[in-house]
């Protein structure tokens, strides 16, 4: 009898701490997800320029001779990434057309100045 | 802890030679645009590990439950409260990886939200079988062993199907 009351204390414990863990875990993913939620949405306020039309279409020729190859045409991804909803800043789409990524894409340095690359990105932008 | 290191990198390496189509890359490859990845590794190096560890403390006790030498049901109660020990250590960077992973998403839809509806009853489960073990060490009856065997299997269940849901999430057809 008293191991059973020994034993039903500790499964209480037992339950508590499984509660304690799994909702303590549960709640700091909720506000975790919740403040990077906020940051995005307000960064992506700040960050979205309007995207001139001319660019845009600019962009879009450059994106056809140069991107689409690995991204597809229509820039949902294929050998390389999706590129709908990019949540990177434009510097770091730049770095990227810029110097490639190894082993993954080539670099672009050559081919596209910085007002194709801006073009280029203004297309990216206006993907959503 | 290094054994849990050591899986992971391990299978960082087998998923860059064997599986090149999830486009992993090597740590050597790692670049920020591929940042993700860091915790795909983590994340499938770390969970492997504690499945196992949990599916055979289970085992092990439902041995130590049912042999009738003394010294040989120590030892596998002994050896499953160990495994059950680790698992549960081993759960928190599975745990954490995956939750970086998910973006910090809960709940989430389709093979994702299957996972979640098997993981998060798994880690309390877990957690919980191992306070109780912690408490409890040697003062246990046997009747008060059942039980627990009843909720270890049910964890080993638990954890094999977030497993398969997991695998559904990479592997998966959908």
């Amino acid at each position: 009898m008293k191991t059973a009351m020994f034993e039903l204390k500790a499964a209480l414990c037992a339950v508590f701490a499984g509660l304690l863990a799994v909702g303590s875990t549960l709640g700091a993913a909720m506000l975790i997800s919740q403040s990077v939620l906020q940051t995005r949405s307000a960064t992506k306020a700040n960050a979205d320029p309007v995207v001139q039309p001319a660019l845009v279409t600019a962009g879009a020729r450059l994106f056809a001779l140069n991107c689409s190859h690995c991204h597809a045409d229509d820039a949902t991804g294929d050998e390389g990434p999706d590129l709908h909803g990019l949540t990177k800043s434009d510097a770091r789409i730049k770095a990227i057309i810029t110097n490639g990524v190894k082993g993954e894409m080539p670099s672009f340095k050559k081919k596209l100045g910085d007002a194709d690359q801006a073009a280029l990105i203004g297309f990216l932008r206006s993907l959503r | 802890m290094l054994s849990l290191g050591f899986s992971t990198v391990c299978q960082a390496f087998i998923i860059r030679d064997f599986a090149p189509g999830l486009r992993l890359a090597g740590f050597a490859e790692m670049t920020p645009l591929l940042a993700a990845n860091v915790w795909e590794i983590m994340h499938g190096g770390s969970t492997h590990l504690p499945i196992a560890l949990m599916l055979v403390s289970a085992v092990s006790d439902g041995l130590g439950y049912i042999v009738r030498t003394d010294r040989l049901r120590e030892r596998f109660h002994i050896a499953g409260f160990i495994m059950l020990i680790a698992g549960t250590l081993g759960v928190l960077p599975a745990v954490l990886s995956g939750l970086v992973l998910a973006r910090w998403e809960i709940g989430g839809s389709g093979a994702l939200f299957w996972h979640h509806i098997f993981v998060w009853p798994t880690f309390g489960l877990l957690v919980g079988l191992s306070v109780w073990r912690i408490i409890v060490r040697g003062r246990r009856s046997r009747p008060g062993l059942f039980i627990y065997l009843v909720f270890a299997f049910l964890a080993a269940v638990l954890v094999s199907a977030a497993g398969f849901w997991g695998g559904e999430i990479l592997l998966g057809s959908s």
